[in-house]
């Protein structure tokens, strides 16, 4: 770790992950093994209350669990400034079911390279990188345009077939930006 | 202009402008002189962002102002219902002035002298812009821009700092607490529509459409929250019915007419009267585009701005760097063969978030080209310098070079304005926020050790107009690069370089002084006369599109794109209207290069407006045989819709085809779209791509002038370092049609050292160091693809260059 190359190695698809060790915002603490433990494959989604485009999979990632048994799911809630109260209200709020970690400092998204949130990894049981980007390419179900890209991979993962795509696009909220830590231009609370 | 109003106004605008600037200098000027006597120095150019607040008088009255907007706006601009406000106007206030650095009780009481002189310093500045907005428009479009830019600029404010959710609970609160007020459900159903929310968008949309007065409007904007969820027959009927509520608005018919291309046709409840078909972009195109972003691996961001393509590590292969105004940079390498590997993770690149314009030039002449970067444009941002570390990472070196800048800067560019050899840097200043403080140019010369210095005041180029883009081009042929500088609201300049450092003023004399939202410009000898000529693209509002894609021309009191051409003395002449440039885009970044291969430049434009409801197609011009551009987009395979930022044209696999790259993409989270490249099938013609090192220039050769003679004609290009959103390849291509041969190749350094060559292959890429005889191949010849004839063209013993003094002609 002598480099800022070497201290955030790239993850290559097809490689291990390396294991992380963060709070849990319901209790605790969560490793990736544990989440793993019991599952094929493991779905982490880098996250943030705030972001409006993470707001838009609450139900998928809500029903993750039943639509895909076999996979295990953590979210990693990392944008900079966001704290543990805002995320336990909108948990709450927005009625969440899945397992929340806190990034607090951004530190593992850092080290994930990951800008913006949401922004998923599917990895087997030995922690290899499978697919990373986005869940879709941000259109509706409706539209003629929209392609999945999480769901095929994941099905050909399961199926044990090779994934066609495996990196797609990055969508959505930065993570981290100067702005954050501006003077807010709502003065409210 | 039917309006006597505008009549009266237009031929007083000049006097009116000195009489406003006049009274800004008076007021600075008085307040300058309670500073002193308060013994409080005036704040510097902010260099860092100003994390706790405003620091002193005028920049607490802006933000105050701004505060006062965005409370403004909630209230729909009912004065009543903002009074009835008074605790918000109250904390809007403890936020804007509670932190002012304020040093001992003088300077306390010299506050209630400071505000009026801060506040009426920002009244005179905000009205010489309205005197511009209804010079450009009429006074009668006047509120209708304002309401547009309150709309723009408050938002921003809301959305770069992620306060959306705050918002978006106030807006509710307040819908709540006024059930008979619909105006306020339909600012909540378009906010839900920019956060991508669509269903809860249609949903207060359907209820603010119960009320009458605003049925239209709730209508036309329900039709866009449903075609961006993809529900387009539904889009349709409600355009349908807005249209027969407002039977002139354009934007519904636009957007039905949208929705039909995905149906395959308008349903046949559409009547006749409410179609519309598309009459630009039709004309015959010479080439026909692929998409090919996916293909080759350049489709990984989003919410695209600037795009860069230039040489990363010296292998020869160009890479690609693409900016997104949400997150950071994605960096990708050529593989070799057009194809492209993200290597974004540790390029130290990744965490530069909201990167408008990228600028590439090599500054400390190692061989390996860095990145100056600007920041959102029309919000105050970090500009920094990473330096190429040549291994495909780059490190921040911003403070250490001495070119920290905060401000809303939109476009850079690199340049050796006193052609040292050591490539300088100017950076142009916007108009940050609805309010500002206007914020300076830049000029910063580099000192040759890695360091540069602010010489913006001693040059002469401290303009005070809010600039998007600038060019820098030797326009008067004497050696020195010149600047012109393309106001987004105001007049337009341009420097000549005297040569010594400094510049003069040469704006009105030369005819370049005209008021236009101009964003970035370009020089650009597109009548190949050896004079360069000028483009500056600008930006139209909706209305103005509309009204262009469905009648094919521009309305009457529209502006297009500004083409001038160079007399040779001095002087320049708009000739876009009579070439066939007159459509009105939202134009916010042009690039131009001979995308077809057939010796004429074609221009690309990347179209735009900010709200949801806005949607353009990028727009193409070929310069046809007949000296008249051509809109061929459609006809060469561009889409119908989108949101044009970083267009680009560049040779990514070597193989003589340019491609065209689009960043798309819009600011609302709910408007995102990805980078799309667009590939000619086939090789259009044959060409000659020509790469130039400086030894004694600079290294980049940033400034250089090419003259390429074959088939009896000649083309001229010139280096560019930074033409805005797009940062052309410093690769310059020349299309040759059919012609197997090139007569000569004229290089003019910047260090004014004149080569000539011949002999030169055909349907290659070759590349010249300044002062040596000959050239060399960029690629391994075994390995280029699709070019068979370039196999046969070795060259043969290269032609001496025969060198000349400083270019003077």
């Amino acid at each position: 770790m002598n480099s800022q190359q070497s201290a955030h190695p790239k993850q290559e698809i097809g490689g291990m992950v390396p294991e992380i060790s963060l709070p849990l915002v319901q209790g605790g603490t969560g490793t990736l093994q544990g989440f793993l433990k019991g599952k094929k494959g493991l779905l982490v989604v880098f996250w943030s209350e705030t972001c409006s485009h993470c707001l838009r999979y609450d139900s998928f990632l809500n029903e993750f669990p039943q639509r895909y048994p076999e996979l295990g799911l953590v979210v990693i809630a990392c944008r900079q400034g966001e704290t543990a109260e805002e995320i336990l209200a909108t948990i709450a709020q927005r009625n969440l079911r899945f397992p929340i970690l806190h990034d607090q400092d951004s530190r593992i998204a850092r080290q994930w390279h990951t800008q913006q949130t949401p922004r998923v990894f599917l990895l087997d049981a030995n922690r290899r990188l499978l697919y990373r980007g986005a869940i879709d390419n941000y259109r509706y179900p409706a539209d003629p345009d929209y392609q999945a890209y999480l769901r095929p991979a994941i099905e050909a993962f399961l199926a044990g077939k090779p994934i066609e795509r495996p990196e797609t696009a990055s969508f959505g909220c930065a993570v981290q930006s100067v702005y954050y830590q501006l003077p807010k231009p709502l003065a409210r609370s | 202009m039917a309006n006597p109003i505008n009549l009266l106004l237009r031929p007083w605008t000049r006097t009116a402008e000195a009489g406003l600037r006049l009274m800004e200098r008076a007021l600075e000027t008085a307040n300058s002189l309670v500073d002193a006597v308060a013994g409080e120095r005036r704040s510097e150019t902010l260099l860092a962002p100003p994390l706790n607040g405003p620091r002193n008088a005028d920049e607490a009255a802006v933000d105050f102002a701004n505060r006062l907007l965005l409370i403004a706006r909630q209230h729909s601009g009912n004065p009543l219902a903002m009074a009835a406000s008074w605790s918000e106007v109250l904390r809007a206030a403890g936020s804007s002035f509670g932190r002012l650095e304020r040093d001992g009780w003088r300077q306390w009481m010299a506050l209630p002298l400071q505000m009026p002189l801060s506040f009426g310093t920002l009244l005179a500045r905000t009205s010489l812009r309205g005197l511009h907005a209804g010079y450009l428009g009429g006074v009668e479009r006047l509120p209708e821009l304002v309401k547009y830019s309150m709309e723009f600029f408050t938002d921003l404010d809301i959305f770069v700092t992620l306060q959306y959710n705050e918002y978006l609970s106030a807006l509710i609160q307040d819908a709540e607490n006024h059930p008979e007020n619909a105006a306020k459900r339909l600012l909540l159903g378009k906010t839900y529509c920019k956060l991508g929310r669509y269903e809860e968008a249609v949903r207060e949309l359907t209820e603010a459409a119960n009320d009458p007065a605003i049925r239209a409007e709730a209508l036309q904007e329900r039709m866009v929250a449903r075609y961006r969820a993809g529900h387009f027959a539904e889009a349709i009927a409600d355009g349908a019915a807005a249209l027969d509520l407002a039977p002139s608005d354009n934007r519904s018919r636009f957007w039905m007419w949208l929705g039909a291309q995905k149906l395959g046709g308008y349903p046949p409840s559409v009547p006749e009267h409410q179609r519309m078909e598309l009459r630009v972009g039709r004309h015959p195109a010479s080439v026909q585009l692929e998409e090919i972003a996916a293909t080759i691996g350049l489709d990984k961001t989003s919410g695209g701005r600037g795009t860069a393509v230039f040489d990363l590590e010296g292998d020869g292969y160009l890479d690609v760097i693409l900016s997104s105004v949400h997150a950071g940079c994605s960096l990708y390498r050529n593989n070799g063969d057009g194809t492209f590997t993200d290597i974004t993770v540790g390029s130290g690149l990744e965490d530069t978030a909201s990167v408008f314009c990228i600028a590439v030039g090599d500054y400390n002449n190692d061989g390996f080209p860095d990145l100056y970067v600007t920041r959102m444009g029309f919000y105050d941002g970090e500009s920094l310098l990473f330096r190429n570390n040549g291994d495909g990472t780059f490190t921040d070196v911003t403070a250490a070079a001495g070119v920290r800048n905060w401000g809303p800067a939109f476009t850079a560019q690199w340049v050796d304005y006193d052609c040292d050899g050591h490539l300088d840097l100017f950076v142009t200043a916007n108009h940050g926020r609805f309010f500002a403080t206007p914020a300076k140019n830049r000029l910063f010369h580099n000192n040759g050790d890695g360091t540069f210095t602010d010489v913006t005041a001693r040059a002469g180029i401290a303009s005070d107009y809010p600039f998007v883009g600038a060019t820098w081009g030797d326009y008067n042929n004497d050696g020195f690069p010149d600047l012109f500088l393309s106001s987004s609201l105001g007049r337009s300049q341009l420097y000549r370089n005297n040569g010594d450092g400094t510049f003069t003023n040469v704006s009105r004399s030369a005819g370049l002084d005209a008021i236009c939202v101009g964003f970035v410009a370009l020089w650009c000898d597109y009548d190949n006369d050896g004079w360069l000529d000028l483009i500056q693209f600008v930006w139209s509002p909706e209305a103005d599109v509309l009204h262009t894609m469905i009648h094919g021309e521009r309305p009457p009191h529209g502006h297009s794109l500004r083409l001038y051409h160079n007399n040779g003395d001095g002087t320049f002449t708009l000739v876009s209207p009579e070439l066939g440039l007159n459509e009105c885009w939202g134009t916010m970044t042009g690039n131009a290069a001979d995308l077809n291969n057939d010796g004429r430049i074609e221009l690309v434009l990347g179209n735009g407006g900010p709200l949801m409801g806005s949607s353009e197609p990028s727009v193409l011009y070929e310069l046809g045989e007949d000296g008249r551009f051509h809109n061929t987009s459609f006809s060469a395979g561009l889409p119908v819709s989108g949101k044009g930022h970083g267009v680009n044209m560049a040779d990514l696999a070597g193989d003589g085809r340019l491609c065209l790259i689009v960043a798309d993409g819009g600011m609302y989270p709910g408007d995102l779209l990805t980078t799309a490249v667009y590939r000619p099938k086939t090789l259009p013609g044959n060409y000659l791509n020509v790469r130039l090192v400086g030894t004694k220039s600079n290294r980049s050769a940033i400034g250089a002038r090419l003259r390429l003679e074959a088939g009896g004609t000649s083309q001229h290009r010139m280096v560019h370092g930074g033409s805005g959103f797009g940062t052309l390849p410093l690769e310059q291509h020349f299309g040759l049609g059919k012609l197997q041969r090139i007569d000569a190749l004229e290089i003019l350094w910047p260090s004014g050292l004149r080569q000539r060559f011949s002999g030169l292959p055909v349907n290659d890429t070759i590349e010249f160091l300044e002062g040596a005889a000959g050239w060399r191949h960029v690629y391994p010849q075994k390995s280029r693809r699709g070019v068979a004839a370039a196999e046969t063209h070795q060259p043969a013993a290269p032609v001496p260059a025969a060198a000349a003094g400083r270019g003077d002609d």
